[in-house]
C-alpha cells in the first residue's frame, strides 16, 4: 500500500477544522449548516425509515411481532393514563388552589383581590415531529427531529409527548431537522415544583441521564412518589408539564438545600413522535422594568 | 478521489450511528462507525487522506449532532491525522496495527472530543465519560475492524485500479 509523502493536507484540515469551532462558537456558521443540512436530512429520515422496516424483520415470528405490537400498544395506553392522572391531579391542585383564594375572599369582603398566574399554561399551536435520531455525540443527550425553522420551529420552544410529558428544548435548528436538548442531558436546567406539595425546584440532567431535582430548602418536606411539573418562574415554559415522579430525598446537614431523585416520566429511547410547543402566553416582563 | 465513495461511506456510517447504534448496547457502550472507518481508511491510505476522510466524517457527525460544527471535525481529522503517521508501521502487521489502531484510534478521538467538549464549557466530566462509553466504543471498535478492513480494502483496490494508484 502506497504512503503519504507527507501529511500537509492533514494538517490544513486540521487547522480547518479549529477554525470552524471558533467561527460556530460566534454563529457565524449558520447558514452553511443550513445548506449542509439540505443534504443530511432526507438520508437520516430514509435511513431512518428502513431501520424502522427492518427491525420488524429481525423478530423471527409473527406471533413475537403481534404480541411485542399488544404490548407497545398496552405500554403506551398505560403511559397515557398514568399522564391523564397526572394532569387531573394537577387540576385538582389548581381546583384546591382556587377553592382557597375563594375562600379566602369570601372571608375578607371588604378587600379587592385579583387572581392572577406566574404564566398560564395554555399551549395554542403544536407542530409535530417524527424522531428521526439521536445525538451521535454520545456525551451529549439530544434528539433529532424532522421538522426545522421552514415549520416554525426555533430554539427554546419546549418539546413534549402527546401526553403533556415533556422531552426537553429545542437547542438547535436548521431548516428541516431540530435538535432537541433533552431534559436529562447534563446541560439541562427547568424550572419545577412538586404538584401535590407546590415545593419549587431545579431540575437538572447529568452525565448518567438522571434527573435530579435541587435547590429545595431544608425545611420542605418532599414525599417520595410525587409528581414533579414545570413551573412557570422565568416565563421560558408553560406551567404543569410533567417531568417525572421523586423516587428518593436526600439531605445532608452540611448542604444548602435538599435534593430529590427524579424517574423521568417519558422514556426518552423509546420516543417516535413529539410536539413542540411553539406559542403560549408569557408575562409581558418589560412591565417589570428590570435594571 | 476517493471521496466519491468516502462521502456516501461516511453519510452512511454517521447516519446507522445516530438512527441504529444509539439503541444498542454491547459491553456496556456502542461503536463508533464513522471513527473506525476514518482509522480504517488512514491505515490504507495514509495520513491525507485520513485526515481528509476525518474532516468530511467530522462534519457529517457534527450535524447529526446538538453541538455546532467543528467538535467532531477537529476529532476525526486529528485521529486520520495520528493514525497514518509512518511510525504506526512499525507496529505489525496491517490487521494487528489496525486492530490496534482502531482501540486507541477511538480513545484518542472521544479524548480530544471531550477536552474540546470542556474548552468549549460543556457539562462533561472526563474521567468517567471515557471509562463509560470511549472504553466500550474502543473495544467495539477493535471487534469490528477486520469487518471495515475487508469493507473498505475493496474500495481501496477499485479504486487504484480506476485512478491507477493515490498518491497525496
Amino acid at each position: 500500500m502506497k504512503r503519504d509523502s507527507g501529511p500537509w493536507l492533514a494538517w490544513v484540515l486540521l487547522i480547518l477544522a479549529l477554525i470552524l469551532i471558533v467561527l460556530s462558537e460566534s454563529g457565524s456558521l449558520g447558514p452553511l449548516e443550513n445548506i449542509l443540512s439540505y443534504v443530511v436530512a432526507p438520508v437520516e429520515r430514509g435511513v431512518s425509515g428502513v431501520v424502522d422496516q427492518l427491525g420488524g424483520l429481525t423478530r423471527t415470528a409473527r406471533d413475537a411481532r403481534d404480541l411485542q405490537e399488544r404490548v407497545d400498544t398496552l405500554q403506551r395506553a398505560n403511559e397515557s393514563l398514568v399522564q391523564e392522572n397526572f394532569r387531573l391531579r394537577e387540576y385538582q391542585a389548581e381546583n384546591e388552589e382556587l377553592r382557597r383564594q375563594l375562600s379566602y375572599r369570601q372571608a375578607n369582603p371588604t378587600l379587592g383581590l385579583l387572581g392572577a398566574d406566574v404564566v398560564e399554561q395554555g399551549c395554542s399551536v403544536f407542530p409535530c415531529g417524527d424522531v428521526v435520531g439521536q445525538d451521535v455525540n454520545p456525551y451529549l443527550r439530544f434528539l433529532i427531529i424532522n421538522i426545522g425553522t421552514r415549520d416554525g420551529v426555533a430554539v427554546g420552544m419546549p418539546v413534549v409527548t402527546g401526553g403533556s410529558a415533556m422531552v426537553g428544548r429545542i437547542a438547535r435548528t436548521s431548516p428541516n431537522l431540530s435538535y432537541v436538548q433533552l431534559i436529562n442531558d447534563p446541560a439541562s436546567r427547568v424550572s419545577a415544583m412538586l404538584q401535590q406539595s407546590r415545593i419549587t425546584g431545579i431540575l437538572e440532567g447529568s452525565d448518567e441521564g438522571v434527573l435530579t431535582l435541587t435547590n429545595i430548602l431544608p425545611d420542605e418536606q418532599v414525599e417520595e412518589g410525587e409528581t414533579v411539573i414545570s413551573s412557570s418562574i422565568g416565563g421560558l415554559l408553560p406551567r404543569g408539564l410533567i417531568l417525572g415522579q421523586v423516587e428518593s430525598v436526600s439531605y445532608l446537614e452540611s448542604d444548602l438545600f435538599q435534593q430529590a431523585s427524579v424517574r423521568a416520566a417519558v422514556d426518552f429511547r423509546r420516543l417516535e413522535m413529539v410536539l413542540v410547543i411553539t406559542d403560549f402566553p408569557q408575562p409581558d416582563l418589560t412591565e417589570l422594568d428590570l435594571p | 478521489m476517493s471521496l466519491y465513495f468516502g462521502i456516501p461511506i461516511l453519510l452512511l456510517a454517521a447516519v446507522l450511528q445516530s438512527v441504529w447504534l444509539d439503541g444498542l448496547r454491547v459491553i456496556g457502550g456502542r461503536p463508533d462507525l464513522a471513527l473506525l472507518v476514518v482509522v480504517t481508511w488512514s491505515i490504507i491510505r495514509g495520513a491525507n487522506e485520513g485526515a481528509l476522510w476525518g474532516f468530511v466524517g467530522g462534519i457529517l457527525c457534527d450535524l447529526l449532532s446538538g453541538s455546532g460544527l467543528g467538535l467532531w471535525t477537529f476529532s476525526m481529522t486529528a485521529v486520520g491525522l495520528l493514525v497514518g503517521q509512518p511510525w504506526v508501521h512499525a507496529l505489525g502487521p496491517t490487521l494487528i496495527r489496525l486492530a490496534m489502531m482502531s482501540a486507541l484510534g477511538t480513545v484518542l478521538g472521544h479524548a480530544l472530543l471531550l477536552v474540546m467538549m470542556v474548552l468549549l464549557g460543556y457539562a462533561v466530566e472526563l474521567g468517567p465519560s471515557l471509562l463509560t462509553v470511549a472504553l466500550p466504543a474502543a473495544m467495539l471498535n477493535f471487534l469490528l475492524s477486520p469487518f471495515a478492513f475487508t469493507f473498505l480494502v475493496w474500495f481501496h483496490q477499485r479504486s487504484r485500479r480506476s485512478l491507477g494508484g493515490f498518491a497525496a
